[in-house]
């Protein structure tokens, strides 16, 4: 806290449902990405990287292995004396029922006596959902030069695609006029990233009061800004260029693992300056057999290759066997291929089994096919 | 829970790799890629439940020490147990008196301190897989005041050169201590590896010491071999020593077979290591892959054929990579061919193109260097 007075929340209770079978027991930001991570990582990362010490994890669906996955915080170097990674799901208390949480404003507002016992001067919010590299104190000098009360961060997104996002209008000076949420006609194409800091005074009196509104919905972008803004507070948008996804659906995840087969990909995971930290996994590094062919992919410590790789993403231990042929795919964690068969755009879970010989999806789907079960071999 | 504690023990200097100990101890030699080959004795020691070690480092300690840290990577109870490095005496006239007796005497309040009864004691110049809870019940139910564990051979004429022999009787009494000099194929070749009371092990040293000043643990245990009660228990599997530049060469790639790997990495045996957060490895279009053990954080282009590539390295274009040892963070260049060689760390093969040395002699390219 005495680097920049400002700490972290991670909302990380999403369900994810449209990822379907991969979010079936665990919340989004555990899904695995990028061939040794996991979503939640990346956040997780870019707070350890940007000297904040104190990071708070609200947790609520599934939450069991994200729980314990990110209590860890020695694996992204958080474990300094007063430094943590704090897991925050609902708690029961003296003057409340044991509750949910309602929204992502309420996950803050539950639990203002923690955030209270840092007395931090400034509060980072962010989702743990998406894939990006940031310096979060770079945005805290912007906002501390415009002298605000709540700074967005916000990307350009392609004109045609802004109203499937929250639009921020600003003035020449950055200071937000307006938001819409997933506006018709928007006025401009500045998306709002789900990553807010706040002055902690004003936020806390804020939260106080849309805890006990009963038309709220308890959430950041539907009634917190908006009611900020009705205040006329110094809102001000901070730009941010550079990689970030939010992996909504099986195509978009299977979309954000096929950026990495680029050379000078903008995500760049190879920086040495900004690393992703994650879990440390003990295993051999890969092994490529004599019948292996690997092209164009991205394959970590663990996996065992004696077929074909060709426009694929191998996580820890995936196996593919002699003659077996992945082709723009993504195979996670321990997820074996048998000889002979053949994968094209699919999605192979973690675990999953594909027999000797078996045919699994087609060059030529529209969607990405997620394979959560154990497919047959055929002889 | 194991009844004994772990000395990992340097190489005497009877071994020798040329090149690569200039840089560092062998304990700290880059192996298979991610490891270092103190990372086996380490790890054999945390899982078979050792949970204090003491680590002997004779020079360089530079990136062995780093590389050890607190040991949390080894699974060792950070509250319990204990990974302590210790060092041997600065003060000694000559190298030649810096052995491991002599570092055992310097270091030996913290010997006495252990609150073990036992004592595992493993060279971190050897690679292999061992279980030493189940070596310690073996050595307690013979009753032998000493155990050592062999590998039998019988590649001993071009292998283990000057490692230890143990001359045997039937009943596997060891008889006496030897040099391998590679007069015979078969050989019980010593893994250096000891079991005993720590009561004995300390009353050897201070033996060793008083009788001669250049007395090694080896010596003093040959001297006792006809007083004391000493057996070999035989290893079986994946075995190296690294007791010169070849072996070096030839244990890593020996372990590109899968199934030979598979004997050293056991599912239920995790071999532990410093992690370097890297990313996984990059493979572009044009990179050509087969019989090759790659770590994470590389980017490839060119071809690899039977070889191990370590951490962080980059194989550009047209680049050709052949039997060769890559070690972390090494570079070869665009169009460049190497075969038959170890490439030391950091190394960039770039403006030569050509490094090719035969198979029987592999050429090194030192730390660092630009060729």
């Amino acid at each position: 806290m005495r680097q920049n007075n400002m700490l972290a929340m991670i909302l990380a209770g999403g369900r994810g449902t449209r990822l379907h079978a991969l979010t079936k027991k665990v919340a989004k930001p555990a899904v695995f990405y990028g061939g040794k991570y996991r979503i939640v990582d990346f956040p997780l990362s870019n707070c350890a990287n940007s000297g904040i010490e104190v990071v708070g994890v609200l947790t609520q669906y599934e939450s069991v292995l994200l729980n314990s996955y990110v209590a860890a915080g020695q694996r992204w170097g958080l474990d300094a004396k007063n430094s943590g990674v704090y897991v925050l799901p609902p708690r029961e208390k003296e003057d409340a029922n044991l509750d949910v949480y309602r929204g992502t404003a309420d996950a803050i507002s539950q639990n203002i006596d923690f955030v209270d016992t840092f007395d931090p001067e400034y509060v980072l919010i962010l989702s743990g959902d998406h894939i990006y590299k940031m310096d979060y104190s770079k945005m805290l000098s912007h906002h501390k030069a415009c002298g605000a009360d709540a700074t967005i961060a916000v990307i350009e997104v392609p004109m045609k695609e802004a109203s499937r996002f929250g639009i921020m209008n600003t003035d020449e000076t950055d200071r937000i006029i307006e938001f819409e949420e997933k506006p018709e006609h928007p006025k401009s194409n500045l998306a709002s990233m789900g990553i807010y800091i706040f002055d902690w005074k004003l936020l806390r009196k804020m939260l106080l009061a849309d805890m006990v509104n009963p038309d709220s919905n308890h959430d950041f972008g539907k009634d917190i800004i908006p009611a900020m803004l009705k205040e006329d507070r110094r809102l001000y948008a901070w730009k941010f260029k550079g990689y970030w996804k939010d992996v909504g659906t099986i195509d978009s995840l299977w979309e954000a693992n096929m950026d990495l087969l680029d050379k000078n990909n903008e995500l760049d995971l190879s920086d040495p300056s900004w690393k992703i930290y994650t879990e440390d996994v003990t295993s051999t590094p890969h092994y490529i057999g004599e019948n292996g062919v690997v092209n164009r992919a991205f394959i970590t410590q663990g996996c065992v290759i004696d077929g074909e790789v060709k426009n694929s993403v191998l996580f820890t231990h995936a196996k593919v066997g002699k003659g077996a042929k992945v082709y723009d795919s993504v195979l996670m964690p321990d997820a074996e291929v048998g000889d002979g068969a053949v994968l094209h755009r699919v999605i192979v879970a973690d675990g999953v089994k594909i027999g000797k010989g078996a045919v699994v999806g087609s060059a030529d789907s529209e969607h990405i096919e997620l394979i959560s079960k154990r497919v047959k071999g055929v002889e | 829970m194991c009844n004994a504690f772990g000395i990992v023990n340097f190489a005497g200097s009877n071994i020798h790799v040329e090149g690569m100990q200039d840089h560092r101890p062998i304990g700290a030699f880059s192996f298979l890629g991610r490891y270092r080959t103190i990372d086996f004795p380490i790890s054999n020691m945390s899982n078979s439940g050792i949970n204090h070690i003491e680590v002997f480092v004779k020079r360089n300690p530079r990136s062995l020490t780093e590389h050890l840290g607190t040991g949390r990577h080894y699974n060792i109870n950070s509250k319990r147990g204990k990974l302590h490095i210790l060092y041997t005496d600065d003060k000694l006239q000559s190298d030649l008196y810096n052995h491991d007796v002599s570092a055992f005497m310097y270091n030996m309040e913290c010997i006495e301190k252990v609150p073990y009864p036992y004592v595992i004691i493993a060279p971190s110049y050897m690679v292999y897989s061992m279980d030493y809870s189940k070596l310690l019940e073996k050595h307690l139910e013979s009753g032998a005041d000493i155990t050592i564990l062999y590998q039998n051979v019988d590649t001993a004429k071009d292998e283990f050169m000057n490692c230890n022999v143990l001359n045997l009787n039937k009943q596997k009494g060891v008889l006496s201590i030897e040099r391998n000099r590679g007069t015979a194929k078969n050989r019980n070749i010593s893994l250096d590896t000891y079991v005993m009371s720590k009561e004995l092990f300390m009353e050897l040293v201070k033996k060793a010491a008083k009788f001669s000043s250049m007395y090694t643990l080896r010596d003093i245990i040959d001297d006792e071999c006809s007083e004391l009660d000493i057996r070999g228990i035989a290893h079986h599997g994946y075995v190296a020593a690294i007791s010169d530049f070849k072996s070096y060469y030839d244990a890593n790639m020996r372990l590109i077979d899968y199934e030979t790997a598979q004997d050293l990495f056991a599912p239920d045996w995790p071999i532990y290591t410093r992690t370097n957060d890297s990313s996984p490895t990059q493979y572009y279009e044009t990179s050509n892959v087969k019989k090759s053990v790659v770590s994470n954080g590389c980017e490839i282009e060119g071809t690899i054929e039977n070889s191990v590539i370590g951490r962080g390295c980059i194989i550009k274009k047209g680049a050709v990579v052949k039997n060769c040892v890559i070690l972390p963070g090494a570079t070869i260049g665009e169009d460049v061919h190497v075969e038959n060689a170890v490439v030391d760390k950091q190394a960039k093969i770039v403006r030569v193109k050509e490094v090719v040395a035969k198979v029987e002699e592999p050429a090194y390219v030192g730390r660092g260097d630009i060729l």
